[in-house]
């Protein structure tokens, strides 16, 4: 029973719209193309799940030539995305897909790369500038996602408001950078106006720190009601600390986390709401689109559409959220509560 | 002077002026943080303190032998990754059965160390520096990037944290803190009155002497790096129960907090003085610093430099002023020897350490 939220209506139609306007691509399937999936850095689930979904794609293209998921360690995120980057552009390969947490430092790896012949997808987090980037595959609208998290404190905190904190990844991080940003658009909205945001703190994505940059936070502001962190291993680490300090009474965790390791939080009011897409399928899509592109079957301009197997026709837009990007809207948002988490964890 | 002489070593002066230190920087954070004096920030610093600790013991043991083991942040995170990996496979493993496998395998990282070092005759520094690098290096690759989550962990595991032994008013004793507390006093009083521990002085104060007066030194040295590598197991296992979700990053860096606390706590980095609670103190000194720091949000990157400079001034301090300490005390010793017996009983003197 999962609550889909407004991007829902949109998405369809906008899908919908496009449908027949123009010829669709087809990707011819068996090709045999030695495609690289790079994710942020190797070792938490949501990335293990775009992999997992990205590999049902290359199943179902019936791509002989087995996928590469290759990524670096989280301390040497943005080092080591543009050694692979670099490396897989020597090797030769067809497609890479990156997860970019370089900011704009990785546009002279990609470019080398696109000027080689190579297909660069992005997912998850796309390149700010654009440049060296094909088209990025978004999981969700980005001015959506400022709605949707400010749209959860204001459940959480109910309509008197109230005052919360950010713990947010890493300072270079594209799509956390763009979140924070879209949120704090948001809560300049009339409805809004009852709550205060304190302060954003970064946890880099490691538990230790972010378990500590919540803890910080807590004594820092003493009247501090809720944590707002749109990252997947900020938020569990965040819950732990408040359940480990018995605060779940006072201080809730809410942003974006995988159902399952959040199961526990949601069940037991820690973390009464939380969003997410489906990693799955953002890497499915992906796969599917950077296949298309690596085969000539789609074409990275605007208005182009395609079929991307079971998910059905996608077409590339411009990204409103990047001056000169194209981007690939996936979503929609999933909210989930105690209600609807623990099918969802499954 | 006199008196301080009789009664105080020059190690303990060093002690008592961390002490010191202690308590300027409580006053001088309380005085930039607002809400600093509450039992919050108690409770805050003797969880942080707890890991620190744990490891900071067994570095003592093996920096008193004139050695350093650098691998014990990543057999903190190798032992806080497969515990809890064995762990999430099989939810109804007692408990005592996790902490020792824990401990095992944490053992065995450090016997790794110790049979290089001992019987292969490379200094530690270049042994350690490469099972820093090594365990990591396998906890990446055997991991396949997978997570230990706090939701495939029992729930005894993942409430730990919050277990309190005791508490006085609001200031919690909990669980972990109270096991590094232990921890100290009996690695303390091993220390101190067992002879295997006052050997591991004598190996660090003078090598050549300890050979000749027979000590199995090989062996010393070698337990001392297994014990080091077991207490890293036990603080992986309290970091797993921490922090419940483990990625391979976990515990990276520790080893500078540790080296730290071990040398600001007066452990000399050359071997043969210090003692476990000076060690501990360290730590404490640490805990307080990095909270305080976190408090005040300034960047890891700063707090990591603010820990080497600590290193150093540690270091440089044991070099100058306790030379000067112990110079002090010897001559006072000569004055007492040259005085004459009869200006009353000759009170009884400490051997010197």
């Amino acid at each position: 029973m999962k609550k889909y939220l407004l991007a829902t209506a949109a998405l369809a139609m906008a899908v919908s719209i496009n449908h027949g306007v123009q010829a669709q691509a087809m990707a011819k399937p068996g090709e045999a193309l030695d495609m690289v999936l790079l994710p942020k850095f190797l070792g938490i689930l949501p990335f293990d799940q775009a992999h997992q979904g990205a590999q049902e794609a290359a199943k179902e293209l019936e791509n002989p030539t087995p996928l590469q998921f290759l990524g670096p360690t989280p301390e040497n995120s943005v080092a080591g995305q543009i050694e692979i980057t670099t490396n897989a552009t020597t090797q030769g390969v067809a497609a890479i897909m990156i997860s970019n947490n370089s900011g704009d430092q990785i546009v002279p790896a990609a470019k080398a790369a696109q000027e080689k012949g190579i297909a660069v997808v992005t997912w998850d987090s796309p390149i700010p500038s654009a440049e060296g980037e094909d088209v990025f595959v978004a999981q969700v609208d980005f001015s959506e996602t400022g709605v949707v998290m400010a749209d959860m404190a204001l459940s959480i905190l109910g309509e008197d408001g109230g005052k919360f904190a950010i713990l947010s990844a890493s300072p270079d991080a594209a799509n956390q950078n763009a979140w924070n940003a879209a949120m704090k658009e948001a809560l300049k909205g009339e409805k809004y106006a009852k709550l205060e945001l304190l302060d954003t703190v970064y946890g880099n994505d490691q538990s230790e720190e972010s378990y500590n940059q919540a803890l910080a936070l807590v004594d820092k502001y003493p009247d501090m009601e809720l944590i707002m962190a749109p990252t997947s291993v900020g938020i569990v680490a965040a819950a732990k600390a408040m359940q480990d300090e018995d605060l779940c009474d006072t201080v809730k965790t809410s942003g974006l986390g995988v159902p399952s390791e959040m199961l526990a939080y949601t069940m037991n009011g820690c973390a009464p709401e939380f969003a997410l897409w489906s990693f799955v399928d953002l890497g499915y899509l992906t796969y599917q689109t950077a296949y298309a592109i690596a085969t000539g079957a789609l074409k990275a301009e605007e208005g182009a559409s395609f079929k991307a197997g079971r998910m059905g026709e996608y077409t590339i837009t411009k990204d409103p959220t990047r001056d000169a990007g194209l981007r690939i809207l996936m979503g929609p948002f999933s909210v989930y509560d105690k209600d609807n988490v623990e099918a969802a964890a499954k | 002077m006199n008196w301080l002489q009789r009664y105080v070593r020059p190690e303990q002066v060093r002690e008592l002026s961390l002490l010191l230190l202690i308590i300027v920087a409580v006053i001088v954070f309380g005085s930039m943080i607002d809400n600093y004096y509450t039992s919050r920030t108690f409770n805050r610093i003797a969880s942080s303190v707890a890991i620190i600790t744990i490891v900071a013991v067994g570095q003592t043991l093996v920096v008193l032998t004139r050695n350093i083991d650098l691998s014990v942040g990543s057999i903190v995170g190798c032992t806080a990754y497969f515990t809890g990996t064995l762990l999430a496979q099989n939810n109804d493993l007692h408990p005592l059965l996790v902490v020792l496998a824990a401990v095992a395998l944490g053992s065995v990282l450090g016997a790794i160390n110790g049979v290089f070092v001992a019987w292969g005759r490379v200094p530690s520094i270049i042994v350690t520096l490469g099972t820093l690098a090594i365990y990591r290096g396998l906890l990446v690759d055997l991991s396949g990037a997978k997570t230990v989550t706090t939701d495939s962990l029992p729930s005894w595991l993942v409430d730990l944290p919050r277990v309190n032994l005791f508490a006085i008013g609001e200031f919690d004793f909990r669980a972990m803190f109270m096991l590094a507390l232990m921890i100290v006093i009996i690695f303390q009083v091993g220390t101190s009155f067992l002879a295997l521990g006052r050997r591991l002085y004598a190996i660090g104060s003078n090598p050549d002497a300890a050979k000749l007066i027979g000590l199995p030194i090989k062996r010393l040295v070698f337990l001392t790096f297994v014990l080091s590598g077991a207490l890293s197991g036990l603080a992986g296992f309290v970091t797993l129960a921490r922090f419940g979700n483990i990625t391979v990053e976990a515990g990276r860096g520790l080893e500078l907090e540790v080296v730290a606390a071990v040398v600001v706590g007066g452990v000399n980095i050359f071997g043969g003085s210090g003692t476990i609670m000076g060690a501990m103190l360290g730590a404490i000194m640490i805990g307080i610093l990095e909270q305080s720091l976190f408090r005040l949000q300034i960047s890891e990157f700063w707090r990591d430099a603010l820990l080497g400079l600590l290193i150093l001034l540690a270091v440089a301090s044991d070099a100058v002023i306790l030379q000067r300490l112990r110079s002090l005390w010897a001559r006072a010793d000569l004055k007492f020897i040259a005085k004459p017996p009869d200006d009353g009983p000759a009170p009884e003197r400490r051997a010197p350490p």
